[in-house]
């Protein structure tokens, strides 16, 4: 379903992503894992379009379509989601606003229906609650003031709404306690589903203890260097990512 | 050089140029070389933006008064003040008179309705606000892209007195709207907003001196502003503090978007101060539109245009939700939203 | 809490103005007044090509055609231009060749003002003391220059002005005006027809200066004015810190000060200006001092070059002083960093441009005013957007203090954006010294002029800090002093 081919990205003039291949079956979850640096949430703004991420080679296939000819509103009513792992404050937009515009605007570029306030109202309250949210909160500005998990749970509860096919995850877990670990991780294994695609980029093993991946792919060097099941994942936090780092670099992290 | 100029729209020789310091961003003379043709008389239309929300009027049409020019406020009063200009190449100037008397409350609501072209206006207010009254003033201004206005409101707050205005303008070619407030005995209470959403080649200048001349007065002053395309948005705040006007707490600050590569913004808050027990401050930033906000919002599906426009709204709305009366509150948002 | 120290002790140990002292130089001096033949007898004093007497000539006939500026917050007798010397200078046969040459009574001057001029005073001085190279300006002419000879070892070429232009002068000739045009305000003309010395600096491409440089201008003879220029050239890569210092005997006339300094910031080139300006600011009753009308520019003209100025200005009866930087060079910065402090009857209206031309260039701007007494502070800046700078940023911050009912401040700047993309952000405040945080620090037992030049140093340290060590030392007794008197 997801097909990315010998991708190249560039940052301004450096090269991050330099020969990316990889494939997501519908109905699949992979991770992503790699040590720092390695261009991870580099992989997660290029798919979703961010400017200044340039894919200078390769080529990105989505549901058929050329993901990389399309704008980022574009590639969001195709229904690429990016959860962001440090959700943007939007002061002066209340978040209920804002998520309904959003799923309007998508609905209005797929050419359906839009949803009424009243109708918007309803799948918003039972959403929350879902994911133990406070509605009046929805009410204030876009994640102004939000505590990090707050913002997290926001990033999901607008997933659960807008319902995207390709639910792509940056550091999810970062900034997230226990507790609210495993409301926003039932909250994302609630979203699973045969048609959707879901890829998980993740330093760190323990997310995937929540959120079970069906392959674990090792991203180093702009390049993934490893694939394998579930176990690798565990491989990687028993032994780091040492192995996988190219000589050159060694010492300097 | 700070006193206020006594333009005169019959005497060329009266019009300021950008070597006078208060006018450096706004050179009238540039515009207006010569006086131009007296407009001639105009009918007033439609009921205006405030209509709904009643009250007595002062209406002025193409300079002309029609009924009084003069008001004074007591108990509890709705004024709307309106300034129709529907002229071409011509110019006119009108003057009104508010006084609110001590403990009066008065809802002001001013409007600059324009139509036609390239006309030039004046208009003047003399506002007193008397002891322990209380006055929200809430200006709309809308004008052709060629018209050339000039606005002055003259205002003077005595003891325990509470004024608050709100100014959006949508500029002109070349708009300035002046205020000039005293806080003439102490205590006083001063909101002086304004906003503007500039489009086009337009021009707005909003300029305002609010002078401390006794002790304990508190002014707060919140500007915001967009300039897009081609526009030029000019912002003077000068707050001054004058020896003994002890207790004085002064805020100021202008927050401008430049939303296109050739848009301009001017700037200039200045802070006089000659007593020392005070708090004073103002703030001044100028900047482009959040680009992580803007992607974050493409990212959930909101076109770029309009991920700009609800920006632009949630930056400029800060202004409107400060207006005091709800009714004027409400008609000023859907005036602006209408307009972004 | 070595400052604290330091603070009380020079309160303790100081006289009002230190360096009011007046010394019996003798001197030669041009006939007074300005014309045509003053500036002719100036040139042919200091030996200048013919090219560099036509440029003066041509600036003299600027200057008559100017007026004098009105526009500043500033209110002063006016200056008789005709009343004046242009020239001073101490009486030698030929400019001293080394320090032996030196008539020992200025030499004397500058050991009383604890300017080393020795270079081995300096070497035997505390292990580890950074040392500094010092250009010695007597009225109008420079009487030494240190460390000349191992300076030139590493292509560094630091002399005074009126020698650079018998030396080198195609170097001179490319930059002199470069900055500051011949017409560009009624003081930089009057200063390019007249000045007499000042110090050149020129960095050799990728050279790190290996010390400070420094200037140290003292005004000495009555009814004199001085009117030095400095020129600094860094060439790519270079790097050089660079310190100013002025102090002037206590005289009830008031004596003028017209300076220019121009920078020019090559390619990756970095240039630290830092000034503690001590003039004599005139007594209690606003009598005297030195009318301090100054040119101060950089052009950042290479791309990734770096000025940095920092200014203490304590002294003068009026300043008028905006030291700025055309940030031409993509990618280039300035930095202006300021400490006002007025007392008595003085006034400054000081602040700083920052216009930028270039793609990305930066520009950083804290200024902290403190006035007391009958005083009057303002702060005067523009930062300018030009349209073809792209991704430029500022970051300003003005902040006041008053200290006593009679005193004035005030903050005056003008923001112009004619970019897009800029980002621009200004902050002021204005406040009084609290009465809470005084009383405090008297309880634990300072008294009351101890705590306020404790909490004076504490709301100008964000600047302070930006000085070289040895510089804020003196910066910081200088505020102690300034406020003498201030409170009470």
């Amino acid at each position: 379903m997801l097909k990315i081919n010998n991708l190249h990205v560039s940052v301004g003039d450096k090269p991050i992503l330099k020969g990316l291949t990889l494939d997501v079956p519908a109905g699949e979850v992979h991770a992503i894992m790699g040590p720092n640096g390695a261009g991870k949430s580099t992989l997660g703004y290029a798919l979703s379009g961010r400017p200044g991420y340039e894919a200078t080679e390769g080529s990105v296939e989505w549901a058929g379509e050329d993901l990389l000819a399309l704008e980022p509103a574009e590639r969001a009513a195709k229904g690429v989601f990016l959860s962001f792992q440090y959700p943007i404050e939007i002061p002066g937009v209340p978040a209920l606003t804002f998520v309904r515009t959003a799923l309007n605007a998508q609905k209005r570029a797929r050419g359906e229906e839009e949803v009424a306030a009243p109708a918007f109202l309803k799948l918003v309250r039972e959403a929350s609650k879902a994911l133990k949210m406070d509605f009046d909160m929805l009410k204030r500005p876009l994640n102004v003031g939000f505590s990090g998990g707050e913002k997290k749970r926001m990033e999901i509860l607008q997933m659960a709404l807008l319902e995207p096919s390709l639910l792509i995850l940056d550091e999810t877990d970062s900034g997230l306690d226990i507790d609210a670990l495993r409301i926003v991780s039932e909250g994302v294994n609630a979203l699973r589903r045969p048609d959707r695609a879901m890829l998980v980029i993740t330093h760190y093993q323990r997310l995937l203890d929540y959120i079970k991946p069906d392959r674990v792919h090792v991203l180093a060097g702009g390049r993934i260097v490893a694939s394998g099941g579930p176990e690798l994942a565990l491989q990687l936090e028993a032994e780091g990512y040492d192995k996988y780092l190219p000589p050159v670099l060694e010492g300097a992290a | 050089m700070s006193a206020a100029f006594n333009i005169d729209l019959t005497d060329a020789e009266s019009f300021p140029s950008r070597r006078n310091e208060a006018w450096k961003y706004s050179d009238l003379k540039r515009w207006l070389r010569e006086a131009p043709q007296p407009s001639p008389t105009a009918a007033v239309g439609a009921p205006g933006p405030f209509y709904d929300l009643g009250g007595d009027a002062i209406v002025f049409a193409n300079g002309r008064a029609v009924g009084v020019t003069d008001f004074i406020a007591s108990g509890e009063q709705t004024l709307r003040l309106r300034y129709i200009s529907d002229a071409v190449g011509t110019g006119h100037s009108a003057g009104a008179r508010v006084a609110v008397r001590a403990g009066a409350k008065l809802l002001l609501l001013e409007t600059h309705e324009g139509a036609g072209s390239a006309y030039v206006a004046h208009n003047t207010l003399e506002l007193d606000v008397a002891a322990g009254a209380e006055v929200t003033r809430v200006v709309l201004v809308e004008e052709p892209e060629d018209a050339i206005s000039v606005s002055e409101a003259h205002v003077k707050v005595e003891a325990g007195g509470v004024y608050r205005q709100t100014i959006i303008a949508t500029g002109a070619k070349l708009q300035r709207i002046e205020t000039r407030l005293s806080h003439f005995a102490q205590g006083a209470h001063v909101q002086a907003d304004g906003l503007y959403l500039l489009n086009g080649s337009r021009h707005t200048d909003l300029t305002s001196v609010v002078r401390h001349m006794e002790h304990d007065g508190t002014t707060s002053q919140l500007i915001k502003g967009v300039a897009r395309d081609t526009a030029r948005g000019v912002f003077q705040g000068k707050i001054v503090v004058e020896r003994g006007a002890d207790g004085t707490d002064a805020r100021m600050g202008h927050h401008a978007l430049i939303a296109s590569e050739r848009a301009e913004i001017d700037a200039k808050p200045e802070l006089i101060i000659y007593a020392d027990d005070v708090q004073c401050a103002h703030g001044n930033t100028v900047g482009t539109l959040d680009e992580s906000a803007l992607f974050y919002m493409e990212q959930r599906g909101i076109p770029a245009e309009e991920a700009r426009a609800l920006l632009t709204q949630a930056f400029l709305i800060e202004v409107i939700d400060r207006i005091e009366h709800e009714g004027a509150r409400e008609v000023a948002r859907e005036w602006l939203t209408a307009r972004l | 809490m070595a400052a604290v120290k330091e603070t009380i002790d020079a309160v303790a140990a100081l006289e009002k103005y230190a360096h009011g002292f007046t010394s019996d130089i003798e001197q030669e001096f041009a006939p007074r007044g300005l014309n045509a033949d003053i500036v002719r007898f100036i040139s042919e004093k200091k030996g200048e090509p013919e090219w560099m007497l036509e440029w003066r000539l041509a600036a003299y006939e600027r200057w008559l055609a100017m007026e004098e500026p009105t526009w500043a917050a500033v209110k002063y007798e006016p200056v008789d231009y005709q009343d004046l010397f242009y020239y001073a200078a101490p009486k030698q046969k030929e400019g001293p060749k080394s320090l032996d040459e030196v008539d020992p009574e200025i030499l004397e001057i500058y050991k009383k003002l604890g300017i080393p001029l020795k270079e081995q005073e300096v070497l035997a001085g505390v292990q580890g003391a950074p040392r500094v190279a010092v250009d010695a300006v007597f009225d109008s002419v420079s009487v030494v220059t240190t460390f000349k000879e191992e300076l030139a070892k590493v292509g560094v070429i630091f002399m005074p002005i009126s020698e650079a232009l018998r030396e080198y002068p195609e170097l001179v000739r490319q930059y002199l005006g470069s900055v500051v045009p011949v017409s560009d305000n009624y003081f930089a003309a009057l200063n390019s027809a007249v000045f007499s010395d000042g110090s050149f600096v020129y960095i050799p491409p990728g050279v790190r200066c290996p010390m400070e440089l420094s200037t140290y201008f003292r005004i000495n003879a009555s009814q004199t004015g001085q009117f030095e220029r400095t020129l600094i050239i860094a060439d790519k890569g270079s790097y050089v810190s660079y310190l100013e210092g002025c102090t002037a005997p206590m005289r009830d006339e008031n004596q003028l000060h017209a300076a220019v300094v121009e920078i020019v910031a090559l390619d990756d080139a970095e240039v630290k200006y830092s000034t503690v300006q001590n003039w004599y600011p005139g007594d209690a009753e606003g009598k005297g001092g030195i009318y301090n009308f100054v040119t101060k520019r950089a052009d950042c003209r290479g791309d990734r070059s770096k000025v940095s100025w920092t200014q203490v200005e304590t002294g003068s009866a009026v300043t008028w002083k905006y030291p700025s930087c055309i940030l031409k060079g993509d990618d280039s910065s300035g930095e202006f960093y300021s400490i006002a402090i007025t007392n008595g009857h003085q006034q400054a209206d000081t602040g700083t441009k920052m216009i930028h031309l270039g793609k990305n260039t930066k520009s950083r701007i804290i200024a902290k005013a403190v006035s007391a007494g009958k005083s009057d502070s303002t702060y005067r800046g523009l930062v300018s957007v030009h349209p073809k700078a792209t991704g430029v940023r500022n970051f300003t911050q003005c902040d006041s203090l008053l200290i006593g009912k009679e005193c004035g401040s005030h903050t005056i700047p003008y923001i112009e954006a004619r970019n897009g993309s800029a980002q621009l952000e200004h902050e002021a405040t204005t406040t009084r010294l609290s009465d809470d945080q005084l009383f405090y620090a008297q309880q634990r037992g300072l008294s009351q002029e101890e705590a306020v030049a404790l909490l004076v140093n504490g709301f100008v340290r964000d600047v302070m800090q930006k000085l070289p060590m040895e510089f804020a030392v003196e910066a910081q007794k200088l505020v102690a002093i300034s406020l003498e008197g201030s409170v009470g």
